[in-house]
């Protein structure tokens, strides 16, 4: 018995505890979520203790019919996979719509065991199950559990194994006489199917599911006539003639098993939609949890573990728990005053500010703070503002740099309190201690963790939205956001189920993307999945912020105006879309389960939050180390007066790089950025969104004026997205036709966005081209049309007899 | 018979028929909708609803509220 495998598949409706009974069973880490259809794939683990036996946890499902992805996915693994047992969990507070699936589960020939769960919540309402009666009505055994507690799910996991080891197949339910015979008929035509599935296929066919192996649909138009006589007989459809069966069975085996105290009154879950779901509140509520979530994740938290992760860790060192920092920031401050803020500088930087040379005023402000580090960020900025103009009258730079040099005996970050050096510093100790060679040195510091560690930089953050969205999502309240969402969403041809994949693409566009399979209509899918990248990912945050800085002097429009951008290219691709052809017919009704309100443990938030933030550091170690190093080769081999060869201090037009991003910069020159660095950058930006910032860092914004900075930050918004983000793309899309079109869509609409925003701006600013000027109006034109031209009328009218 | 989407708030009613193409009538089927079944309304948002079906919620937009006839 040792050496052999058995395989339990574990089965039920979402939200009925299904993936808490998986990590109860298996010890597994895996998320919990309170959305239906969080286990889109299914996933195995050991059962604990029985080495030998494999639960499957397939995606949570209504039926077994061939309606959404989930159903698919678990109806194929049941039948050509052939488990050995099947443990169907069961809600137990909501039995009847629970025994649906199971009856359609009963029909495969497998044996089963039912687990009916949540019997704490059902004792405290006062219900009582008759689980004897129940398991003598379904033929299988019946055992009661609390999924959450841990009560009793071993005693189900060895029921399942004692039934798979017995080999007794379940019982199918029985239907009223007519139809049973009609089932009888068609098993008949049945010649070429093992026994145990001749029920399940008899019954597909006489549902007409149209998802059904060759072998079988082969016998569809024989059954045919079996069917139109019953279904003449019934005044129904066939597969609704099934519904009701299994339905009235359900109704008469719960009778007198399940006593049910008196309900009608509104519960607590009841209670709180009547307010998050109320037509005038939905929206600000939404509007403030949202702000909320972004305001704690990006501007407080988030910001101060980013910068100490890319300052201190990264960067040259932290102070442990601080201890020490505020006696060194007073000396550094002390310092600056005496050797660094002398009376010449404070002159020159006050007259260039009346001057009005730019960032000027920025430096006097943070000498009149007395505050070191804002110093050094504004002359970092602008320091070399003032050595350029007017000859260099106001320029600082020599004290400023004779003091701040390597001879100057400046307070040193050692001496005080607990100093840790940073990853780098630490790095560059080691390689000089075992005397590396410089090629390696470069490789090493510049190429792989100068690289790896920017993008890491921004992981902190990442994992404390993913903890916020976790916590959404968890609560319920994420389902009701899809649910408010709808109704602004249906306009441009989407239903509210697609505003959590853009949700959740706001951290990454990998899990969100992944996250439109619960969408159950396919045209919507694809749509969806086309979309959602559009919205600025977590990765896109730090080229938002670069551009802002270094070209809009931080103002505070451009960042909520990248959403904005977002949202409105989701917007007009969706209602464009929605009256090609392809994407024609009737928009999908709006139907999604709301599960009641609950709070979801620390562990289960923490373990999503992980989920998705290691998937993160994963690409991370992955794509973008390899990317980093490319990019370091590429703009370290080069040519030095004609030679080819490695040089460190290469300039970036001598480099491999540059000749490649010279070679392709004139397509982006109608856009207005046929710049070498912005062109490496946005083809970097392909394999991975953070390495556009790293290509910039060393950018000088020669020749980029802020049009044209906008004009880029446009582009790189909204083309394809990174290769990870690509890939889950090609993998939901499933398809290699519909994911190059969606990636020919994405870069075409980011070309022509930009293109309008750049001709169109340097017209108002009076240095357009005529030229150019008149091709982005005719494109605003077009797209105009395409927006206002009338949907298909006859397509509509199909759709509505249907 | 009155189609769900104008029906009273709190009030159980029995659906009587269910309209639409087949795979809609499938997955509402899926989720507990059926002729001769109860449902009420817990709450509405422009146009679409909460439903209390079987002892869940059920978020149903008002193109299918209408086609179910209570």
């Amino acid at each position: 018995m040792a050496d052999q495998k058995i395989t339990i598949a574990l089965a039920g409706n979402p939200n009925s505890g299904k993936t808490t009974l998986f990590n109860g069973l298996t010890g597994s880490n895996q998320f919990v979520g309170n959305w239906p259809g969080v286990t889109v794939e299914k996933k195995e683990g050991r059962l604990k203790g029985h080495k030998d036996v494999l639960i499957e946890d397939l995606p949570g499902i209504y039926s077994l019919s061939p309606y959404t992805t989930e159903e698919v996915v678990s109806r194929n693994f049941l039948v050509d996979e052939n488990p050995d047992a099947i443990l169907n969990i069961v809600d137990g507070t909501n039995l009847e719509r629970n025994l649906y699936l199971t009856t359609q589960l009963l029909e495969l020939g497998i044996p089963v065991v039912v687990a009916v769960n949540m019997v704490d919540l059902i004792q405290k309402n006062g219900d009582v199950i008759d689980t004897k009666k129940l398991s003598r009505e379904l033929g299988v055994d019946v055992i009661e559990i609390s999924a959450l507690k841990g009560t009793s799910i071993m005693e189900a996991a060895e029921a399942a194994l004692k039934a798979a080891e017995t080999k007794k197949a379940a019982k199918p339910v029985k239907f009223a006489k007519d139809v049973e015979a009609s089932l009888k008929e068609i098993e008949g035509l049945l010649v070429n199917v093992p026994d145990h599935l001749k029920r399940w296929f008899s019954v597909k066919l006489f549902e007409r599911d149209d998802k059904l192996p060759e072998n079988v649909a082969s016998l569809a138009p024989k059954a045919e006539e079996i069917i139109t006589k019953i279904e003449t007989a019934h005044d129904d459809d066939s597969e609704s003639i099934i519904t009701n069966e299994r339905y009235e069975w359900i109704a008469s085996a719960l009778k007198g098993t399940y006593g049910k105290k008196g309900s009608g009154e509104l519960s607590v879950s009841d209670k709180i939609d009547k307010i998050v779901t109320n037509r005038w509140l939905a929206l600000p509520i939404f509007a403030a949890v949202m702000w909320l979530v972004y305001y704690i994740s990006v501007t407080t938290i988030g910001t101060f573990v980013t910068d100490w992760t890319n300052d201190g860790l990264f960067g040259d060192g932290y102070y442990l728990f601080g201890n020490g920092r505020e006696e060194f920031t007073e000396d550094m401050n002390a310092y600056y005053a005496e050797n660094v803020w002398t009376d010449e500088v404070k002159d020159n930087v006050a007259k260039a500010a009346d001057a009005g040379i730019t960032g000027a005023d920025e430096i006097l402000a943070s000498i009149e703070d007395q505050d070191y580090e804002a110093f050094d960020e504004a002359y970092g900025f602008y320091g070399a503002e003032l050595d350029d103009k007017e000859g260099g009258v106001y320029s600082i730079s020599e004290t400023v740099d004779t003091a701040r040099g390597e001879d100057a005996e400046m307070p040193a970050n050692e001496d005080y309190g607990t100093w840790v050096p940073g990853i780098p510093v630490l790095v560059e100790g080691l390689l000089d201690a075992i005397n590396c060679n410089d090629f390696l040195k470069s490789l090493i510091l510049d190429g792989i963790i100068a690289g790896v560690g920017a993008v890491l930089g921004f992981v902190p953050q990442m994992f404390v939205l993913f903890a916020f969205l976790a916590f959404l999502e968890a609560c319920g309240y994420m389902a009701r956001i899809a649910f408010v969402m709808d109704r602004i969403f249906r306009k441009f041809g989407l239903s509210g189920k697609s505003f959590i994949p853009v949700l959740i693409g706001t951290g990454c566009g990998v899990p969100g993307v992944m996250a439109s399979r619960t969408i159950e209509n396919e045209r919507d899918r694809r749509m969806t999945i086309m979309t959602t990248t559009f919205i600025p990912c977590g990765a896109k945050l730090p080229i938002i912020a670069l551009i802002t800085s270094a070209l809009f002097k931080g103002a505070s429009w451009v960042a909520p105006s990248a959403y904005f951008l977002g949202m409105a290219a989701i917007i007009i691709s969706g209602i464009i879309l929605k009256k090609t052809k392809m994407f024609a017919g009737d928009p999908a009704p709006f139907v999604m389960e709301l599960p009641a309100y609950h709070w979801p443990t620390v562990g289960n938030i923490l373990r999503s939050m992980w989920e998705r933030g290691w998937s993160f550091i994963k690409k991370a170690g992955s794509i973008i180390l390899i990317s980093s190093i490319v990019i370091w080769a590429g703009s370290t081999f080069g040519w030095t007066d004609g030679a080819f060869g490695w040089n460190p201090d290469l300039e970036l037009e001598e480099s491999v790089l540059g000749a490649i991003g010279n070679g392709v910069k004139w397509i982006f020159a109608p856009l207005g950025f046929d710049n070498i660095k912005a062109t490496i950058a946005t083809v970097m930006g392909l394999v991975a969104k953070e390495e556009v910032v790293g290509v910039f860092g060393v950018l000088d914004f020669e020749g980029l004026t802020a049009l044209a900075g906008y004009s880029f930050l446009a582009f790189n918004l909204l083309c394809a997205p990174c290769f990870a983000a690509i890939g889950a793309i090609k993998r939901e899309m499933n398809n290699a036709k519909w994911t190059w079109f969606a990636i020919a869509w994405q870069c075409g609409l980011a070309y022509v966005f930009a293109f309008i925003i750049y001709q169109l701006g340097s017209l108002f600013t009076g240095s357009g081209n005529i030229f150019g000027g008149i091709l982005a109006i005719a494109l605003v034109a077009c797209i105009v049309w395409l927006l206002v031209r009338p949907y298909d009328e006859a397509k509509k009218l199909t759709a509505v007899k249907a | 018979m009155m189609p769900l989407a104008v029906a009273d708030y709190g009030t159980e009613y029995k659906i009587l028929k269910i309209g639409g193409n087949n795979e809609v009538k499938q997955h509402l089927a899926d989720l507990g909708f059926v002729v001769g079944g109860k449902v009420s309304i817990v709450n509405e948002a422009a146009g679409n609803l909460i439903v209390n079906v079987k002892e869940t919620r059920v978020a149903i937009g008002k193109d299918l509220a209408l086609r179910i006839m209570v």
